[in-house]
């Protein structure tokens, strides 16, 4: 009761906005048309008449899958940063907070650049443009990684993340990607308890349903992927968010899933998890398309309440998956291997 | 100088051995050049098409794969193969050190990423193959160019040379006995009319020389005692 009285006072606008954003994604009959399309030019011209209008006017020929994908990145960083204009505390702490994801791996990726002493200003330019801060130059200056986190990273909420869960020590011996997944962990961990503990309210509700699955996702994720490589069972337990459904089984359970016929076992007491295993080798579409359809379908479900912030982080996810599939889309057209060109996951 | 001849020869039909066998390697290596190349066509396209699918999944990580590389992971040895004779370097790739990419992708697009590492390694073990064969290609039309030149060289200027020299001696040797043995019918005939001149002279004073006798003063050491001619 108090959220509907309360909510358009501050948030009305920015949820106008995001609303109207996620009326224009592509319907499936648009994607339909642009399937048919034989070269990118018909792409451009197609995506001129959704919302996208001519982003791609200015572009010289020949127009490439990279320039694509480029351009509609900055479609959605303008429109997210404009968002973010409009939005007060405590939208524009949530809105924050969904950066970090971005802020994570732009992070990473200076750190690796830095360890292998790259051009600093090659490595700004990477970096995604939804997770900039404002010491990134200063990262570039620190030789290694220590001396950058205590330059630069314990004044960026990164430290929280870096504090918790990681020593010195480890910062120089881990695998890269086993700090990013690390972090990963940190942060999902933090925004769970700050949208179902600080937020509460629909917020909580919504965003809980979605950080579970996406850590359950991880987790799954996690522990396909480090089969026959050379990851512990402990180093492994230890990037498992502890906001899923699955971190809730014992850690006995969890190390013990060797194979996939193991983890298969463990998500068949979750109703929402078992269909993602079924039929594996039959059909067509891999474990990543499936959890890729399960995350659309569940971001689709939060526009229906109101009144809750779930609908900025779930119009971004979609904006994403948007983007993911004309750029599939566009490949497939160039490379000319139209068979695979329905493997996108449409978002409506 | 017919043992020139016979040596010329020898040498020629083992040259024209060596350019055939040079030849049928040739055309093998030319045959696997063409297989290797359109194998090369699909598995790239291949290769782009798993990249395309892991960007898919996993989003961009092209980044944090280029700042990632420290050394290189496939390295390339040669080794020396010879084929009758001629010495081709044939290149060998091998994996140095364990793959550092791991655990790319872990938390998404793993399955991926793992088939793209298999692909692009399969393009790269191609293109080696394909770098040798190409090699051993232009070095062998080298020597190809090289062996037929000489086959050539021998067979239309060495030995017909050498043959025309030794019809030359032959020709030269057969004059020089025609002459000698003109020289000596000459002398003979010489001999014959000499001999037959005294005999006539004999004769003739032999019907005189009723009153000169024998003997006479005609005959003295001083005439010339046609010696037999030595003949060599």
């Amino acid at each position: 009761m108090k959220e509907m009285m309360y909510y358009n006072i501050n948030d009305g606008y920015p949820e106008s906005i995001v609303r109207g954003y996620r009326r224009s994604l592509l319907t499936s009959s648009q994607y339909g048309t642009l399937t048919q399309s034989e070269t990118l030019d018909d792409i451009k011209l197609q995506l001129s008449a959704t919302d996208y209008g001519n982003f791609l006017q200015n572009e010289p020929p020949p127009l490439t899958t990279g320039v694509i994908a480029d351009r509609l990145t900055e479609r959605l960083v303008s429109e997210f940063n404009y968002l973010r204009r409009n939005s007060v505390d405590p939208l524009s702490k949530f809105l924050e907070y969904v950066t970090y994801q971005y802020f994570i791996d732009n992070v990473i990726l200076l750190i690796s650049g830095t360890l292998h002493e790259r051009d600093p200003a090659d490595l700004l330019h990477k970096a995604h443009p939804l997770g900039v801060f404002e010491s990134m130059p200063a990262l570039s200056v620190a030789s290694n990684v220590q001396e950058l986190y205590n330059i630069v990273l314990v004044e960026t909420p990164l430290a929280d993340y870096f504090r918790g869960c990681l020593t010195g020590h480890d910062l120089d011996e881990m695998n890269i990607e086993v700090i990013r997944n690390t972090l990963h962990k940190a942060y999902l961990e933090d925004f769970y308890d700050f949208c179902v503990n600080d937020l509460g309210g629909t917020t909580g509700v919504v965003m809980k349903e979605l950080l579970e699955f996406e850590a359950d996702r991880r987790i799954i994720n996690i522990t396909i992927n480090s089969f026959g490589t050379e990851l512990s069972k402990e180093d492994r337990l230890r990037l498992y968010p502890r906001c899923g459904k699955l971190s809730r089984e014992s850690p006995a359970k969890l190390s013990a899933m060797n194979d996939i016929d193991a983890v298969k076992a463990v998500c068949d007491n979750y109703g929402e998890y078992q269909h993602l295993f079924r039929d594996m080798n039959r059909s067509e579409r891999t474990l990543e398309d499936r959890f890729f359809e399960q995350e659309v379908r569940l971001n689709l479900l939060s526009f229906h309440q109101q009144f809750h912030y779930g609908i900025y982080y779930s119009w971004l996810k979609l904006k994403e998956q948007e983007i993911r599939n004309i750029v599939w889309i566009s490949e497939c057209i160039q490379q000319q291997q139209k068979e695979r060109i329905s493997d996108f996951v449409p978002t409506l | 100088m017919k043992g020139r001849l016979k040596g010329a020869q020898k040498g020629h039909s083992l040259l024209k051995k060596k350019a055939d066998a040079l030849q049928l390697k040739f055309r093998s290596i030319l045959k696997k050049i063409i297989d290797t190349k359109q194998t090369m066509g699909e598995i790239m396209k291949e290769a782009s098409f798993s990249l395309a699918e892991a960007k898919f999944a996993t989003g961009d990580f092209n980044h944090a794969v280029l700042q990632n590389v420290n050394k290189a992971q496939i390295k390339v040895k040669t080794r020396k193969d010879n084929v009758a004779g001629v010495n081709l370097p044939i290149f060998e790739s091998y994996q140095d050190g364990a793959d550092s990419y791991e655990l790319a992708g872990l938390a998404k697009g793993g399955q991926q990423l793992k088939k793209l590492k298999v692909n692009f390694g399969n393009a790269i073990n191609l293109l080696v193959e394909l770098a040798s064969l190409q090699t051993s290609f232009v070095t062998l039309d080298e020597v190809i160019k090289i062996t037929n030149r000489r086959v050539n060289a021998i067979e239309h200027v060495i030995i017909p040379k050498i043959e025309r020299t030794l019809a030359y001696i032959i020709s030269e040797l057969d004059e020089l006995e025609r002459e000698e043995f003109y020289r000596l019918k000459k002398v003979q005939d010489k001999k014959k009319k000499i001999a037959k001149e005294k005999a006539a002279l004999h004769a003739e004073r032999k019907a005189r020389g009723l009153d000169q006798g024998d003997g006479g003063p005609g005959e003295s050491i001083f005439d010339e005692e046609h010696d037999e001619d030595l003949l060599f």
